[in-house]
């Protein structure tokens, strides 16, 4: 199977499972989409299993690292100012949005957590250390 | 400033017009990384350009060189 042909593989069973989950919530079946999200991601990966050509490689984790490292830079960023304005208002006018203030403001301090064990972790993989 | 150019082009079409795709799966890269080397736009890791050199049958530093500008 050429890349090309799981490409159209991958793209068709996205738009089935998202018409079955929301299908499902609209219905109000909220059980169903989990198994319908385990079967897309079975399919796919036996789909992808198929495929002769090399699918990733080392660009594409490069590009991935970069782009994961600006994303986490400005979401750290606007989420923490965001998070911060919003606690702010809420003290001043608007006690509604205190608790998306501090799901923003939690949700960098959670990132950053992730971020330094993870950054640990490599450092000490790639640091030569024993 | 450095820059590492590279000769695969030129080595493709020495190597009886070898295709990108053919060249791809020799070195275990995707085409798009092969067309962003001629290109000059991407630097391989060392691993890449070893399996790059080994596909050609060469030397890696017939393939790339390092300049500083």
């Amino acid at each position: 199977m050429s890349f090309k042909q799981f490409t159209i593989i991958r793209i068709s069973v996205v738009f089935i499972m998202a018409a079955l989950i929301g299908w499902a919530v609209n219905s109000g079946n909220y059980l169903i989409p989990i198994p319908v999200a385990i079967a897309a991601l079975v399919i796919l990966l036996l789909f992808r299993r198929g495929v002769k050509e090399v699918v990733v490689d080392e660009r594409i984790f490069s590009i991935a690292e970069k782009a994961s490292l600006i994303t986490f830079r400005i979401f750290g960023i606007a989420a923490a100012v965001i998070g911060a304005t919003l606690v702010a208002l809420s003290r001043e006018s608007m006690p509604a949005l205190e608790p998306v203030g501090f799901t923003l403001s939690y949700s960098v301090c959670g990132l950053m957590l992730i971020y330094y064990i993870a950054h640990i972790y490599y450092n000490k993989k790639y640091s030569g250390k024993k | 400033m450095a820059r590492i150019n590279n000769q695969i082009r030129r080595l493709r079409f020495d190597h009886g017009e070898m295709t990108q795709e053919e060249l791809a799966q020799r070195a275990g890269c995707t085409r798009q990384t092969i067309i962003a080397l001629e290109q000059g736009k991407y630097v391989p890791s060392i691993e890449l350009a070893f399996k790059i050199a080994r596909a050609f049958g060469v030397s890696l530093e017939e393939v790339f060189q390092y300049e500083e500008e």
